[in-house]
């Protein structure tokens, strides 16, 4: 610290007195002191101590939670058991699940209210089949097939041919996509590498 | 080993009153001088210093140990004391410049101007109000010129600059004996 005194100065200052407060004010600091320790506010400060694990735990809890509830979610709209969640025309509650998939599958004209569902589980399809690295041409003729049975048409033309990588990726794409169907021994013959 | 003041302090926030009461015992002297010598009347010194003390109560939440705690506290009590010029239609800028007028010396005082104690203690009133001011933080609170600059808000420059003018009055009223 730089020092600026004057001993001098500073002897003479001394010698003015060391006045002190009245007792009676320090008696009223110290009690405010003490009564505002006793009605402590709301800490300012992130919880010490064995509190310190509430916001990690917290923060932990809500991402938890909002990640369960994003593939809950995405699940519902690819599973066709939860087609009812659609907004789609009263027929298609007739048909079997798979085929109203497949229905909506079809390149149609855009609805004339959003459906942000259903745009999520399109492109969460679009997604997956890109992940899968399938030709975007076989994942095509799947999803654009009128049927399951269609589909497995495809798949078995597919075979006859001998392209047989692209039928197992598209056997593998139907798969994921009607995991419930249950495919004849007949066809299975057909789809399934020889 | 004595507790630090800044560890004092925090030990507060968390509700050690203890801490205060060591913390208050340690500074009440100087900071009550610091004060009474700012603003001559004893009973508007006892005013001021409760409230500055209040101040720091009030203040204790949001207390973080970026300087020394004697920086933090004579900087709550500066703007205290500005509050207190500005409500007197005084500001420690305008004294800055000028010599304060001070008030008549009546006879008694001129008699009590022929002893040297008295002789200084009229020369320190006579200081403008921030040069006294930077004065008493660096005899009475123990503050550098940084910590001066930063608990009244100048520039270290200024700062020095105004405890040099004090000191060279101050001695020149000594000198005089």
């Amino acid at each position: 610290m730089t020092d600026e005194r004057d001993p001098k100065v500073s002897q003479r200052y001394r010698e003015l007195g060391a006045e002190e407060p009245p007792t009676e004010l320090d008696a009223e600091i110290l009690a405010a002191s003490r009564r505002a320790a006793e009605t402590r506010l709301a800490p300012l400060v992130p919880p010490t101590g064995r509190r310190r694990w509430y916001f990690p735990v917290a923060a932990a809890a809500i991402i938890t939670l909002a990640v369960a509830v994003t593939v809950h979610v995405e699940r519902q709209q690819l599973d066709p058991g939860f087609s009812g969640l659609r907004s789609e025309p009263p027929e298609a509650k007739k048909d079997s699940a798979p085929q109203a998939e497949l229905r909506k599958a079809k390149p149609t004209k855009p609805p004339a209210t959003p459906q942000p569902l259903s745009r999520a589980a399109d492109a969460m399809q679009e997604r997956r089949s890109a992940e899968s690295g399938a030709p975007a041409r076989l994942l095509g003729q799947v999803a654009k097939a009128d049927s399951p049975e269609a589909a497995l048409e495809r798949i078995a033309e597919l075979r006859r041919q001998g392209r047989h990588d692209e039928a197992d990726k598209a056997l593998a794409e139907f798969r994921r996509r009607y995991p419930d169907y249950r495919i004849s021994e007949e066809m299975l013959k057909k789809v399934e590498k020889p | 080993m004595e507790a630090p003041d800044e560890q004092l302090m925090l030990a507060y926030r968390d509700g050690n009153a203890g801490a205060f009461e060591t913390l208050y015992l340690r500074h009440r002297g100087r900071l009550f001088r610091f004060v009474l010598r700012s603003v001559k009347s004893r009973a508007t010194a006892e005013e001021l210093f409760q409230e500055i003390w209040m101040r720091v109560i009030e203040a204790r939440e949001r207390y973080v140990p970026q300087a020394r705690f004697t920086t933090w506290l004579y900087t709550i009590a500066h703007h205290r004391m500005v509050d207190h010029w500005r409500r007197r239609g005084l500001s420690l800028v305008e004294l800055d410049e000028q010599d304060a007028p001070g008030d008549a010396p009546d006879p008694a005082r001129q008699v009590e101007a022929r002893e040297a104690l008295a002789r200084f203690a009229q020369a320190l009133e006579a200081l403008p109000a921030a040069q006294r001011e930077a004065f008493l933080l660096h005899e009475e609170a123990d503050l550098s010129i940084a910590e001066i600059a930063a608990a009244t808000g100048c520039n270290p420059e200024a700062a020095k600059s105004r405890l040099r003018y004090a000191i060279a009055k101050l001695k020149a009223a000594v000198e005089d004996d």
